[in-house]
């Protein structure tokens, strides 16, 4: 227990410095922004509280908007992605998986973990977005925007993920 | 009852989440462009002091002293421009019809601080720029923010040793602002799509301009003064209804290198606004 609250904490302090400090100053091709501190909560362990999981969700995206003074729009993304965690990874690996398990390539296999990645990319962006595009909208250039985020997203999570020797091992233990 | 309660005990993350989102929402709408929360914003000091550490690093190392002090300068004396040009625009007013009435002792009411920025972004949709001074500098909302090649925003909310300027890249920025040489006004925005580019609108047919002409502020507002530049006239094309015409402006301001600003600060702002406001009421 004590093991994994420190491990979650390093994970939330390494992924949310590295979003502030380099990410969110990336604009490829002026669309694509990677938001890979979606990675926090792709890997909290499964079979934690829904409550939990929602507060960590929340404070995560509270951390990032405080730092693109966006107040509130990175927040409520996080919290829908972190809402529907739980039931999506049921949905996607079936009911027997042991609690306290860290989703990884090994533990859900190659194609369940980018389906799940995907879907709760997806989730995020297509709020975060949406939210945005309230102050101003212009459907292709959000569209563009959305899809190549996430691009982007996704591959420096699959890049995170593969040079992750923790998911790597507990993969084995378990 | 106790079925009740078991209920909402089994389904208490769902009011959780329903609880989360809506803080969310108050969030998202209840800062205006000009009140934003100071405690979730680069102008706390913890989340100030980290952002700005890519500042730090993304600054000219050895250039900074240098670079600093030539700014410096070239606000100083592109104040004094103004302040000639307005002082010329002064007497030429007092030349003619209306001789004596123009108080020739009013100084330039616009002085400027140094600022320099910590944190930028140009591709987001609702871009922010924070820059290193704040409420103990005498900063205060709504203040004119211009870079030595020309406009870069208003401040929008003020902390202790840090602020936070909404600049011309993003949507909630507007400007009344002219063709140099020309008295008609349009209104300066920012369409989302390129950094380089800002948008002229409302600006009537009859104004004569060509492409390359210069587009300064129009000095409608107690924010700027007039004739700070603003960029130059790329292209342009009709509105729908025909009687006006939207300009493409190519900045003159670099948003992606932006390292030292001035923060121009306006003492007659407060009785400008003041008096508006009163007028505002009379007129109801």
């Amino acid at each position: 227990m004590i093991n994994d609250f420190v491990r979650n904490l390093i994970y939330f302090i390494l992924f949310v410095s590295i979003q502030v400090l380099f990410l969110n100053h990336i604009h490829f091709l002026r669309m694509a922004t990677p938001f890979l501190y979606v990675y926090f909560f792709l890997k909290l362990p499964y079979g934690m509280s829904r409550s939990q999981m929602l507060f960590l969700s929340f404070i995560t995206g509270l951390a990032i908007d405080a730092f693109t003074n966006t107040p509130g729009m990175h927040a409520a993304a996080c919290t829908l992605a972190g809402f529907v965690r739980e039931p999506l990874i049921r949905f996607l690996i079936g009911k027997d998986m042991p609690e306290g398990l860290y989703p990884s390539f090994r533990t859900f296999g190659y194609g369940s973990f980018f389906r799940y990645t995907f879907l709760i990319v997806a989730i995020h962006h297509l709020i975060l977005f949406g939210i945005e595009s309230l102050s101003l909208f212009d459907p292709l250039s959000l569209a563009l925007r959305i899809l190549g985020s996430m691009a982007v997203t996704i591959l420096l999570v699959f890049a995170a993920e593969a040079f992750n020797l923790e998911s790597q091992r507990s993969g084995e233990k378990q | 009852m106790r079925r009740l309660l078991e209920f909402l005990v089994t389904k208490r993350h769902w009011f959780l989440f329903i609880l989360l989102e809506v803080v969310c929402l108050v969030l998202i709408y209840q800062n205006s462009a000009y009140q934003r929360t100071v405690l979730i914003s680069t102008t706390n000091v913890v989340t100030g002091n980290i952002a700005s550490l890519v500042g730090n690093v993304s600054g000219y190392f050895n250039m900074r002293a240098i670079n600093r002090e030539l700014a410096e300068k070239n606000g100083e004396l592109e104040m004094r421009l103004l302040q000639l040009q307005n002082e010329i625009r002064q007497l030429q007013a007092r030349e003619v019809p209306f001789d004596g009435y123009a108080d020739s002792a009013r100084v330039f009411p616009y002085k400027f601080i140094m600022a320099q920025v910590k944190n930028n972004s140009v591709t987001q949709l609702s871009n922010y720029i924070t820059i290193n001074k704040g409420k103990k500098d005498g900063i205060t909302p709504q203040m004119g923010v211009v870079s030595e090649s020309g406009l870069v925003g208003v401040v929008s909310l003020v902390g202790d040793h840090f602020s936070v300027v909404l600049p011309v890249l993003n949507p909630k920025f507007r400007q009344s602002c002219k063709v140099l040489g020309r008295n008609y006004a349009g209104s300066l925005a920012w369409d989302g799509r390129n950094a380089r580019y800002a948008q002229l609108m409302e600006l009537p047919r009859h104004v004569e301009f060509q492409k390359g002409d210069t587009v300064v502020t129009s000095g409608y507002s107690a924010i700027f003064p007039a004739g700070i530049k603003v960029g130059t006239v790329s292209d342009y094309r009709r509105e729908h209804d025909d009687n006006f015409y939207t300009l493409e402006i190519e900045l003159s301001t670099n948003f992606q290198a932006l390292d030292y600003v001035r923060v121009l600060m306006n003492e007659e702002q407060a009785e400008q606004w003041k008096l508006e406001k009163e007028a505002l009421k009379n007129d109801k």
